[in-house]
Protein backbone atom coordinates (compact mmCIF):
# COMPACT_ATOMS: atom_id res chain seq x y z
CA UNK A 1 0.00 0.00 0.00
CA UNK A 2 1.84 3.26 -1.34
CA UNK A 3 1.87 6.16 1.62
CA UNK A 4 -0.73 8.02 -0.98
CA UNK A 5 -2.98 5.16 -0.98
CA UNK A 6 -2.77 5.29 2.77
CA UNK A 7 -3.48 8.70 3.03
CA UNK A 8 -6.02 9.05 0.78
CA UNK A 9 -8.28 6.20 2.80
CA UNK A 10 -7.26 8.46 5.93
CA UNK A 11 -8.32 12.20 4.84
CA UNK A 12 -11.26 10.14 2.94
CA UNK A 13 -12.34 9.24 6.53
CA UNK A 14 -12.04 11.92 8.50
CA UNK A 15 -13.53 14.39 6.38
CA UNK A 16 -16.57 11.77 5.87
CA UNK A 17 -16.35 11.40 9.67
CA UNK A 18 -16.61 14.88 10.41
CA UNK A 19 -19.19 15.85 8.01
CA UNK A 20 -21.54 12.88 9.27
CA UNK A 21 -21.04 14.83 12.72
CA UNK A 22 -21.77 18.20 11.93
CA UNK A 23 -24.72 16.97 10.11
CA UNK A 24 -26.30 16.20 13.41
CA UNK A 25 -26.61 12.46 12.32
CA UNK A 26 -25.72 11.34 15.95
CA UNK A 27 -29.04 12.94 17.05
CA UNK A 28 -31.52 10.52 17.46
CA UNK A 29 -34.25 12.99 16.35
CA UNK A 30 -32.73 14.35 13.15
CA UNK A 31 -33.20 10.69 12.12
CA UNK A 32 -36.42 9.59 14.36
CA UNK A 33 -38.30 12.75 12.75
CA UNK A 34 -37.01 12.06 9.25
CA UNK A 35 -38.43 8.99 9.25
CA UNK A 36 -41.77 10.38 10.69
CA UNK A 37 -41.66 12.47 7.45
CA UNK A 38 -41.46 15.79 9.33
CA UNK A 39 -38.20 16.58 8.97
CA UNK A 40 -36.56 16.31 5.67
CA UNK A 41 -33.52 16.84 6.33
CA UNK A 42 -31.39 13.55 6.01
CA UNK A 43 -33.72 12.71 2.42
CA UNK A 44 -32.12 16.07 1.33
CA UNK A 45 -28.62 15.50 2.42
CA UNK A 46 -28.75 11.86 1.41
CA UNK A 47 -30.48 13.01 -2.29
CA UNK A 48 -27.43 16.26 -2.39
CA UNK A 49 -25.01 13.46 -2.17
CA UNK A 50 -26.39 11.12 -3.83
CA UNK A 51 -26.51 13.53 -7.13
CA UNK A 52 -22.89 15.45 -6.09
CA UNK A 53 -21.77 11.55 -6.47
CA UNK A 54 -23.30 10.97 -9.32
CA UNK A 55 -21.92 13.86 -11.16
CA UNK A 56 -18.21 13.33 -9.73
CA UNK A 57 -18.50 9.73 -11.41
CA UNK A 58 -19.56 10.90 -14.64
CA UNK A 59 -16.43 12.92 -14.76
CA UNK A 60 -14.17 10.18 -13.27
CA UNK A 61 -15.96 7.47 -15.80
CA UNK A 62 -14.34 9.95 -18.34
CA UNK A 63 -11.26 9.94 -16.99
CA UNK A 64 -11.20 6.11 -16.82
CA UNK A 65 -8.05 5.73 -13.80
CA UNK A 66 -7.89 6.06 -10.37
CA UNK A 67 -4.99 8.23 -8.92
CA UNK A 68 -3.43 5.15 -6.48
CA UNK A 69 -5.46 2.33 -8.03
CA UNK A 70 -5.11 1.68 -11.21
CA UNK A 71 -7.93 1.67 -13.86
CA UNK A 72 -11.38 2.63 -12.56
CA UNK A 73 -13.80 -0.21 -11.54
CA UNK A 74 -17.15 1.08 -10.47
CA UNK A 75 -19.70 -1.30 -8.93
CA UNK A 76 -22.32 -3.06 -10.27
CA UNK A 77 -24.37 -5.92 -9.41
CA UNK A 78 -27.52 -7.64 -10.35
CA UNK A 79 -30.43 -7.71 -7.55
CA UNK A 80 -30.45 -10.74 -5.62
CA UNK A 81 -32.88 -11.97 -2.83
CA UNK A 82 -29.89 -11.22 -0.29
CA UNK A 83 -30.27 -7.68 -0.82
CA UNK A 84 -33.74 -7.25 -0.23
CA UNK A 85 -33.83 -9.83 3.09
CA UNK A 86 -30.98 -7.68 4.34
CA UNK A 87 -32.30 -4.53 3.42
CA UNK A 88 -35.84 -5.12 5.52
CA UNK A 89 -33.52 -6.60 8.80
CA UNK A 90 -31.36 -3.49 8.12
CA UNK A 91 -34.00 -1.27 7.98
CA UNK A 92 -35.99 -2.84 11.07
CA UNK A 93 -32.47 -1.82 13.10
CA UNK A 94 -32.50 1.87 11.19
CA UNK A 95 -36.26 2.41 11.98
CA UNK A 96 -36.32 1.37 15.53
CA UNK A 97 -32.73 2.79 16.44
CA UNK A 98 -32.88 5.51 14.42
CA UNK A 99 -28.94 5.25 13.59
CA UNK A 100 -26.80 3.31 11.19
CA UNK A 101 -23.14 2.10 11.23
CA UNK A 102 -22.14 5.17 10.94
CA UNK A 103 -23.88 7.31 12.76
CA UNK A 104 -23.46 5.13 15.89
CA UNK A 105 -19.85 6.81 15.83
CA UNK A 106 -21.16 9.97 15.32
CA UNK A 107 -23.64 9.31 18.16
CA UNK A 108 -20.70 8.29 20.54
CA UNK A 109 -18.70 11.16 19.79
CA UNK A 110 -21.19 13.63 21.07
CA UNK A 111 -21.98 12.17 24.30
CA UNK A 112 -25.10 9.48 23.10
CA UNK A 113 -22.72 6.84 24.82
CA UNK A 114 -25.68 4.00 24.37
CA UNK A 115 -24.23 4.25 20.74
CA UNK A 116 -21.56 2.11 22.08
CA UNK A 117 -24.32 -0.58 22.89
CA UNK A 118 -25.43 -0.71 19.35
CA UNK A 119 -21.80 -0.74 18.47
CA UNK A 120 -21.63 -4.07 20.38
CA UNK A 121 -24.69 -5.27 18.80
CA UNK A 122 -23.41 -4.15 15.61
CA UNK A 123 -20.29 -6.49 15.63
CA UNK A 124 -22.31 -9.37 16.90
CA UNK A 125 -24.78 -8.89 13.83
CA UNK A 126 -22.07 -9.11 11.60
CA UNK A 127 -20.23 -11.61 13.20
CA UNK A 128 -23.95 -13.61 13.53
CA UNK A 129 -24.24 -13.43 9.45
CA UNK A 130 -20.63 -15.04 9.12
CA UNK A 131 -21.82 -17.98 11.03
CA UNK A 132 -25.22 -18.66 9.58
CA UNK A 133 -23.48 -18.53 6.43
CA UNK A 134 -20.74 -21.02 7.59
CA UNK A 135 -23.84 -23.03 8.57
CA UNK A 136 -25.22 -23.12 5.19
CA UNK A 137 -22.24 -23.62 3.76
CA UNK A 138 -22.34 -20.36 1.43
CA UNK A 139 -19.21 -18.30 0.82
CA UNK A 140 -18.48 -16.14 3.93
CA UNK A 141 -19.44 -12.32 2.73
CA UNK A 142 -15.89 -10.48 3.63
CA UNK A 143 -15.91 -7.38 1.45
CA UNK A 144 -18.95 -6.31 0.89
CA UNK A 145 -17.69 -3.20 -1.71
CA UNK A 146 -16.98 -7.21 -3.68
CA UNK A 147 -15.44 -4.81 -6.81
CA UNK A 148 -15.88 -6.60 -9.62
CA UNK A 149 -11.78 -7.46 -10.05
CA UNK A 150 -9.70 -7.39 -6.84
CA UNK A 151 -7.67 -3.79 -5.96
CA UNK A 152 -4.39 -3.58 -8.61
CA UNK A 153 -1.75 -3.36 -6.07
CA UNK A 154 -0.80 -0.10 -5.88
CA UNK A 155 3.36 -0.08 -6.55
CA UNK A 156 4.94 1.10 -3.18
CA UNK A 157 7.09 4.48 -3.00
CA UNK B 1 -17.62 21.45 22.72
CA UNK B 2 -15.49 24.67 21.87
CA UNK B 3 -19.04 26.08 20.40
CA UNK B 4 -17.04 26.75 17.26
CA UNK B 5 -19.13 24.88 14.73
CA UNK B 6 -22.71 24.58 14.76
CA UNK B 7 -24.56 21.23 15.61
CA UNK B 8 -25.92 21.14 12.21
CA UNK B 9 -24.82 22.79 9.25
CA UNK B 10 -27.26 22.69 6.49
CA UNK B 11 -28.25 20.12 3.93
CA UNK B 12 -26.43 21.77 0.85
CA UNK B 13 -23.27 21.83 2.48
CA UNK B 14 -23.30 17.98 4.32
CA UNK B 15 -24.81 16.66 1.57
CA UNK B 16 -22.79 17.64 -1.35
CA UNK B 17 -19.76 17.04 0.87
CA UNK B 18 -20.30 13.44 1.98
CA UNK B 19 -20.89 13.14 -1.97
CA UNK B 20 -17.46 14.20 -2.59
CA UNK B 21 -15.75 11.99 -0.42
CA UNK B 22 -17.70 9.18 -2.51
CA UNK B 23 -16.32 10.52 -4.97
CA UNK B 24 -12.65 10.87 -4.11
CA UNK B 25 -12.25 7.63 -2.47
CA UNK B 26 -13.61 5.72 -5.89
CA UNK B 27 -11.07 8.42 -7.94
CA UNK B 28 -8.43 7.91 -5.24
CA UNK B 29 -8.05 4.52 -4.27
CA UNK B 30 -11.26 2.91 -6.93
CA UNK B 31 -13.02 1.97 -3.22
CA UNK B 32 -16.42 2.06 -2.40
CA UNK B 33 -17.16 4.14 0.55
CA UNK B 34 -18.65 2.48 3.21
CA UNK B 35 -18.79 2.09 6.94
CA UNK B 36 -20.21 -1.76 7.62
CA UNK B 37 -17.22 -2.65 5.71
CA UNK B 38 -15.04 -0.92 8.07
CA UNK B 39 -16.59 -2.42 11.00
CA UNK B 40 -16.42 -5.89 9.33
CA UNK B 41 -12.57 -5.34 8.56
CA UNK B 42 -12.36 -5.58 12.37
CA UNK B 43 -13.92 -8.88 12.87
CA UNK B 44 -12.18 -9.73 10.43
CA UNK B 45 -8.75 -11.76 12.56
CA UNK B 46 -11.92 -13.51 14.30
CA UNK B 47 -13.07 -15.22 11.61
CA UNK B 48 -9.32 -16.01 9.39
CA UNK B 49 -9.57 -13.52 6.76
CA UNK B 50 -7.36 -10.60 5.46
CA UNK B 51 -9.37 -7.29 4.86
CA UNK B 52 -8.82 -4.63 2.30
CA UNK B 53 -5.75 -2.99 4.12
CA UNK B 54 -7.50 0.78 3.76
CA UNK B 55 -9.92 -0.05 6.13
CA UNK B 56 -9.04 0.06 9.68
CA UNK B 57 -7.33 3.23 9.11
CA UNK B 58 -10.46 4.50 6.95
CA UNK B 59 -12.11 3.16 10.08
CA UNK B 60 -9.98 5.14 12.54
CA UNK B 61 -9.54 8.22 10.36
CA UNK B 62 -13.44 8.87 10.53
CA UNK B 63 -14.16 8.13 14.18
CA UNK B 64 -11.14 11.23 14.24
CA UNK B 65 -12.56 13.57 12.64
CA UNK B 66 -16.20 12.96 14.37
CA UNK B 67 -14.19 13.44 17.54
CA UNK B 68 -12.67 16.38 15.82
CA UNK B 69 -16.27 17.59 15.41
CA UNK B 70 -17.27 16.94 18.76
CA UNK B 71 -14.73 19.23 20.14
CA UNK B 72 -15.28 22.20 17.89
CA UNK B 73 -19.19 21.74 18.13
CA UNK B 74 -21.60 22.75 20.80
CA UNK B 75 -20.66 21.39 24.36
CA UNK B 76 -20.63 17.83 24.50
CA UNK B 77 -22.74 16.13 27.21
CA UNK B 78 -23.81 12.55 27.80
CA UNK B 79 -27.05 12.09 27.10
CA UNK B 80 -29.68 9.21 26.62
CA UNK B 81 -31.42 8.11 23.64
CA UNK B 82 -34.30 10.59 22.32
CA UNK B 83 -37.56 8.78 22.49
CA UNK B 84 -36.32 5.30 23.09
CA UNK B 85 -34.68 6.39 26.72
CA UNK B 86 -38.08 8.09 27.46
CA UNK B 87 -39.87 5.48 27.14
CA UNK B 88 -38.10 2.07 28.00
CA UNK B 89 -36.25 2.13 31.32
CA UNK B 90 -32.28 1.22 31.13
CA UNK B 91 -32.99 -2.67 31.83
CA UNK B 92 -35.04 -2.72 28.80
CA UNK B 93 -33.33 0.14 26.88
CA UNK B 94 -29.82 -1.84 26.42
CA UNK B 95 -31.35 -5.35 25.28
CA UNK B 96 -33.59 -3.40 22.63
CA UNK B 97 -30.39 -1.41 21.49
CA UNK B 98 -28.45 -4.76 21.49
CA UNK B 99 -31.29 -5.88 18.82
CA UNK B 100 -31.01 -2.54 16.64
CA UNK B 101 -27.08 -3.19 16.53
CA UNK B 102 -27.50 -6.77 15.50
CA UNK B 103 -30.29 -5.87 13.06
CA UNK B 104 -27.75 -3.23 11.49
CA UNK B 105 -25.19 -5.91 11.61
CA UNK B 106 -26.76 -8.38 10.04
CA UNK B 107 -29.08 -6.72 7.60
CA UNK B 108 -26.02 -4.86 6.22
CA UNK B 109 -23.62 -8.19 5.66
CA UNK B 110 -26.65 -9.83 4.29
CA UNK B 111 -27.13 -7.67 1.87
CA UNK B 112 -23.96 -6.30 1.17
CA UNK B 113 -23.61 -2.32 2.40
CA UNK B 114 -25.30 0.08 4.53
CA UNK B 115 -26.28 3.82 3.98
CA UNK B 116 -23.08 4.80 3.27
CA UNK B 117 -21.76 1.47 1.09
CA UNK B 118 -25.06 0.71 -0.98
CA UNK B 119 -26.92 3.83 -0.17
CA UNK B 120 -24.96 6.72 -1.50
CA UNK B 121 -21.61 4.73 -3.38
CA UNK B 122 -23.60 2.25 -4.91
CA UNK B 123 -26.70 4.23 -6.24
CA UNK B 124 -24.34 7.12 -7.18
CA UNK B 125 -22.39 4.41 -9.07
CA UNK B 126 -25.61 3.14 -11.04
CA UNK B 127 -25.94 0.06 -9.46
CA UNK B 128 -28.90 -1.95 -8.68
CA UNK B 129 -28.53 -4.19 -6.36
CA UNK B 130 -27.50 -0.82 -4.47
CA UNK B 131 -31.13 0.89 -5.68
CA UNK B 132 -32.78 -2.18 -4.55
CA UNK B 133 -30.95 -2.46 -0.87
CA UNK B 134 -31.41 1.28 -0.23
CA UNK B 135 -35.35 1.90 -1.23
CA UNK B 136 -36.17 -1.68 0.49
CA UNK B 137 -34.67 -0.17 4.13
CA UNK B 138 -35.73 3.09 3.78
CA UNK B 139 -39.28 1.91 2.82
CA UNK B 140 -38.84 -0.23 6.03
CA UNK B 141 -37.53 2.30 8.27
CA UNK B 142 -40.36 4.61 7.63
CA UNK B 143 -42.93 1.83 7.86
CA UNK B 144 -42.03 0.50 11.57
CA UNK B 145 -40.98 4.52 12.90
CA UNK B 146 -44.69 5.40 11.74
CA UNK B 147 -46.28 2.06 12.85
CA UNK B 148 -44.51 2.43 16.25
CA UNK B 149 -45.60 6.00 16.80
CA UNK B 150 -49.00 5.09 15.96
CA UNK B 151 -49.10 2.05 18.42
CA UNK B 152 -47.74 4.22 21.50
CA UNK B 153 -50.16 7.18 20.80
CA UNK B 154 -47.40 9.17 19.74
CA UNK B 155 -44.52 8.32 22.68
CA UNK B 156 -42.34 6.64 19.83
Amino acid sequence: MSRGFRWSALVVGAVFGFLLTVSGLGDYFTIHDGLLLKNPYIFLMMASAMAVAFAGLAVLRRLGRTRFAGRLVLPHHRIERRHLYGGVVFGLGFGVGATCPGMTIVMTTTGGLYGLVVLVGLLGGLWLRGWVERRQQLPLSTEPTVASIPLPVAPQH
Amino acid sequence: MLGWVSAQWPWWVTGPGVGLCVVALYGLINARLGVSGAWLATIAPVEGWRPEPWRRGFLLALVGGSAVAAVLGPPVTVHGYGRLSEVLPPVLLVPVLLLVGVALGYGSRWAGGCTSGHGMSGCAAGSPDSFAMTITFFAVAVVVTLALHALTGGAL
